[in-house]
């Protein structure tokens, strides 16, 4: 049975290799503000800058590598396929899907209502990549746990 | 449901990961289907009843539940 959509197994080693420096940059750009100079961009000034729009004239493109980075890495991770992808590891991803997405908005139902004002903007944020975490470690825990047991 | 095939791999003397290679499958599903987890398709279960030279229902049986 051929699942679809799925990557060859390399790229979940591969994903890893993108996930450490993107992660380490997404860190350094959050808390510490950090930003590679020769990816800002200046616009000058903009024309199209009005009264009600309002166009930033300088950005850095640092932000956004980092977050390229972790999506593309953690997808890479999560649509692997396994060394024998056969039709119990195709169920256990689903299961493991389902469980993610379900994880996730209970956290986001919770944060919604005990997390106010800009502290909201984080949660939006590390909620941009919570269901392909979650189901990440999910998936690899479970089919772990079935190879513990197996002796 | 429940199934005889840690038995019927007993009397054959192999081992879980010899079976999963045999068909084609991962050693987790071996165990899985063995510890009740999983309910293998009808094409994993043919394979294995062809493996063992069995029938399909003698290998997997049902249950009052089921």
């Amino acid at each position: 049975m051929e699942s679809s959509l799925l990557l060859p197994n390399r790229y979940k080693r591969l994903g890893f290799i993108i996930l450490v420096p993107s992660l380490l940059l997404g860190i350094l750009v959050r808390f510490f503000d950090f930003q590679f100079s020769f990816l800002s961009l200046s616009f000058g000034k903009s024309a199209f800058n009005t009264k009600n729009i309002h166009l930033d004239e300088n950005i850095n493109l640092t932000d956004e590598l980092a977050l390229t980075g972790i999506i593309i890495a953690l997808l890479f991770i999560a649509f692997a396929r396994e060394k024998t992808e056969d039709e119990y590891i195709a169920h256990t991803r689903l299961e493991s899907l389902k469980w993610a997405v379900l994880i996730n908005y209970i956290l986001l139902l919770l944060a919604t209502w005990l997390v106010h004002g800009f502290a909201y903007i984080d949660v939006m944020m590390y909620n941009m990549l919570t269901v392909l975490i979650i189901f990440i470690i999910r998936f690899n825990y479970a089919l772990n746990r079935n190879k513990k047991i197996t002796e | 449901m429940k199934n005889s095939i840690r038995i019927e791999r007993a009397i054959k003397n192999i081992t879980q990961q010899e079976l999963a290679e045999k068909i084609g499958v991962s050693r987790q599903t071996i165990n899985a289907i063995e510890s009740n987890k999983y309910v293998p398709s009808t094409v994993l279960a043919l394979k294995m009843a062809r493996l063992f030279q069995k029938k399909v229902d003698e290998i997997f049986i049902l249950e009052e539940t089921d």
